[in-house]
């Protein structure tokens, strides 16, 4: 097991329920597990407790050898060598494609800096956009610069939060398709978050079901939405797991 | 043992930093506190007797007149520029902010020049047209003067934010209104006021806190308040235990006025029903009312700004030799070194304290905001009071320990930029705050996942995204710092003069054209500032 979550729980301080609660997960090195739950399921708030961005009051996070969260312990989000790409992206305005990419390359040497900016760049396709501030790009070119600027540190895990919200329908069906096969040309572990159960069967290895911040359902795309459709089909299929009981 | 691990990871220097400020921004009032209760003496019976009375309702008389009238002319000069075209509407934007560049002080002295025997009317009434008027009608230094001298310096307050407000609201209600016919006075009535309510008492409470702070206009026209007898007694008399008594009292009162103002702005502290931001397009006015607007601005910004100005320029023409004089150019260098000097403190200090309240979760980041608002609320006479207790002291302490040889802490300048300190945090700590919070903390977020922590993240993102609010938030306190009087005429070292003290000593020596030289000093540069940051809010 790659990534290990044991009952973790979380309540915002101004909230009388809890956003997480009894929240289990286990993750296969280079698995791509996708996280579906409506609005307000507690999704985002799921991604930013395993960033270390929120503290929780109980439960362990385990990343490859590492304990990231205990009881007595509690590892800074920027020691913990996790990804992040935010859902409105959060591109710094005041920096370049290529400054935003090379952001995270801290200590790493200048020519090496400067190999992996080339790599990441092709990696999503966008070389020749090295000079361009981020209001010059379209959104779908925001979005892979902050996939590249995310994938550029090499981390051992990857967090997506419904990446795909602020694009149109067309970019979102292209991109989806794009970044399963970046995720697995590279290899990295990645958790991805969304209320789209396309979006959800497209990318993952595996599906949670999160509910008011429990899951409810834990499976393989096949087991959760059965084995009867294929990839053209699923576009049709009803969201029937998420309407409400 | 969660809370440990709680505990210890919140721990960062910006937390450390913060509490360690908070504590000293803490200190000068919680000095007054406890002394407050300590045992009184024969001048306080006295005081209570006699004088407390005078002096609660001298300053409740000012606080209400002058909160009423600063509401009515302040909102009404808002409402007219936001909703309506009229000839130098452009200019009056932002020109009707100029009187703030006034110190009420100046202003008063300025008007009584204008307007006594020897002044500008009653030489002219009588060379050119023989008519030798009755004084009595022609004195400014009672009470309805001080009025007028606070409501015509002091007004801008409500004007800015009610008309910040008014550009930001969602239109619909009043162009619907302003559609079905009525009249502009129904309107204002029945729409603007009502709906605007928030942002006027927002407006006027800062104009009160400016009254009860000032000593400068009302010891120069003679009437008691708590400010003036806070000095009477402290210096006087000698009776610091009494100033002390006197600035309690006075925080209660404060106190009180903070809580009637919560409850008078309501539950909604901000009532934007959409965040689609729609322009209030300006309706062109015709016929009379054109001119009606346009006199009553023009008229407002004569008497606020344009005579005063003027008669300050003449005085100066008259003393003009001392420009050039060497102690001039001593008060100015003395003036920018300390205005500096604490604004950049108070600049460092709200940063500290912003980030660090804005990026944790808990009960210490949501009260630290609050405290920093604290110094702003209380008048400079008395945290003056506070310090000097509170520097003597220490002082007393370390000389008795013989750590040093004489008194140094309360002799020093270090007193006067902490005072300044502790009042004007709030003016930079807004601003800043502000600027925070429109950059959100996705940012810091995303910086700290790629491996940079709190203070790099600071430097190398958010201080590049909120330059102009950190630039506009220094601004800010350095203007005020430059036109404080009262703090600084009690807490500067001996012979240390800034141009507030010097533009109101001379006045107070009836050395009224000497003081215009430094007055015009202070009213260029705080004229620049505001100029200045109209035009950088305005293009943000
Ligand atoms: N900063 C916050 N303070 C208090 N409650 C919050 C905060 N952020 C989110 N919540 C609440 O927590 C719940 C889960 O929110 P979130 O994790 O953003 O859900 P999702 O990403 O699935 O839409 C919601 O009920 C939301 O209102
Ligand atoms: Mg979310």
């Amino acid at each position: 097991m790659f990534v290990h979550i044991r009952d973790l729980q979380y309540r915002y301080s101004n909230s009388d329920h809890l956003t997480i609660n009894k929240f289990n997960l286990t993750i296969n090195k280079g698995e791509i597990t996708t996280i579906l739950g409506e609005s307000g399921s507690g999704k985002s708030t799921l991604l930013r407790l395993i960033a270390g961005l929120e503290m929780p009051s109980k439960g362990n996070i385990m990343v490859g050898d590492d304990c990231m969260c205990s009881q007595s312990k509690f590892v800074q989000p920027e020691r913990r060598g996790i990804g992040m790409v935010f859902q409105d992206y959060a591109l710094f305005p005041h920096m370049t494609v290529s400054e935003n990419i090379k952001f995270g390359l801290v200590k790493w040497s200048r020519k090496d800096k400067k190999a992996r900016l080339q790599e990441v760049l092709e990696l999503v396709n966008l070389e020749g956009y090295e000079k361009r501030y981020p209001y010059e790009l379209s959104g779908g070119q925001q979005q892979r610069v902050a996939l590249a600027r995310a994938l550029a540190p090499k981390p051992k895990l990857l967090l997506f939060d419904e990446p795909f919200s602020n694009l149109d329908a067309d970019l979102q069906i292209k991109i989806r398709e794009e970044l399963r096969k970046i995720l697995k040309t590279t290899g990295v572990t990645s958790i991805f978050v969304t209320h789209d159960q396309e979006d959800a069967q497209a990318l993952a290895d595996r599906i949670v079901i999160l509910r008011g911040g429990e899951v409810s359902q834990n499976g393989t795309p096949e087991e959760i939405f059965g084995t009867d459709c294929d990839i053209s089909d699923r576009i049709a299929v009803k969201p029937r797991v998420l309407s409400r009981t | 043992m969660n809370w440990i691990r709680n505990i210890k990871s919140n721990m960062n220097s910006w937390a450390i930093l913060s509490i360690v400020f908070i504590i000293l921004i803490l200190l000068p009032n919680l000095s007054i506190i406890f002394q407050f209760f300590s045992e009184p003496n024969e001048n306080w019976a006295h005081i209570r007797e006699y004088m407390l009375n005078t002096y609660i309702k001298n300053s409740l008389i000012l606080v209400v007149a002058v909160g009423v009238l600063s509401a009515i002319v302040g909102s009404s000069l808002a409402w007219i520029i936001s909703a309506y075209q009229f000839p130098l509407r452009n200019f009056f934007q932002w020109g009707l902010i100029l009187p703030l560049a006034i110190p009420p002080y100046i202003g008063a002295y300025t008007y009584h020049g204008i307007i006594n025997y020897t002044g500008v009317i009653q030489t002219t009434l009588r060379n050119q047209f023989g008519v030798t008027v009755d004084q009595q009608y022609f004195d400014i230094m009672n009470m309805p003067g001080t009025i007028f001298i606070f409501v015509i310096f002091l007004f801008p307050y409500v004007f800015t934010i009610t008309k910040a407000f008014l550009a930001r609201q969602s239109t619909s209600l009043i162009e619907n209104a302003r559609l079905l016919g009525s009249n502009p006075w129904k309107i204002y009535f029945k729409i603007v006021l009502p709906l605007a309510r928030t942002s006027i008492v927002a407006g006027v409470s800062l104009v009160i806190l400016e009254v009860l702070n000032d000593y400068g206009v009302v010891k120069y026209y003679g009437i008691q308040t708590f400010t003036t007898a806070i000095f009477q007694t402290w210096f006087g008399l000698g009776d610091l235990a009494s100033a002390i008594k006197l600035s309690g009292t006075l925080m209660l009162i404060i106190l009180g006025l903070l809580i009637a103002e919560r409850v008078l702005r309501g539950r909604k502290r901000f009532s934007f029903t959409t965040t689609k931001v729609k322009l209030l397009k300006p309706v062109q006015l015709k016929g009379v009312s054109k001119w009606v607007a346009f006199s009553y601005a023009t008229t407002v910004f004569a008497v606020a700004f344009i005579i005063p100005f003027i008669q300050l320029i003449y005085w100066a023409t008259l003393t003009y030799e001392q420009f050039f004089s060497e102690d001039l150019l001593s008060v100015i260098g003395n003036t920018i070194m300390v205005a500096l000097i604490a604004a950049t403190l108070i600049t460092i200090m709200a940063i500290v304290i912003s980030n660090f309240s804005r990026l944790h979760r808990g009960l210490t980041a949501k009260l630290f905001p609050k405290v920093t608002i604290l110094g702003y609320s209380i008048p400079g006479a008395v945290i003056a009071v506070g310090i000097v207790t509170l520097f003597i002291g220490i002082d007393k302490f370390m000389y008795q320990n013989t750590l040093v040889s004489s008194y140094v802490l309360s002799t020093s300048i270090f007193m006067l930029v902490f005072a300044y300190v502790v009042r004007y945090l709030a003016v930079a700590y807004n601003s800043i705050e502000s600027g925070f919070e429109r950059i959100g903390t996705s940012f810091t977020e995303a910086s700290r996942i790629l491996g940079q922590n709190i203070t790099k993240s600071f430097f190398k993102v958010d201080l590049k995204l909120i330059r102009g609010a950190i630039f506009g938030g220094f601004i800010l306190a350095f203007i005020d710092i430059l036109k404080e009087l009262p703090l600084t005429l009690i807490l500067r070292p001996f012979n240390f003069e800034t141009l507030a003290t010097n533009a109101f000593q001379y006045a107070s020596n009836e050395m009224i054209h000497e003081a215009a030289v430094p007055s015009i000093l202070i009213i260029i540069i705080s004229a620049i500032a505001i100029y200045f940051f109209h035009h950088v809010l305005e293009r943000e």
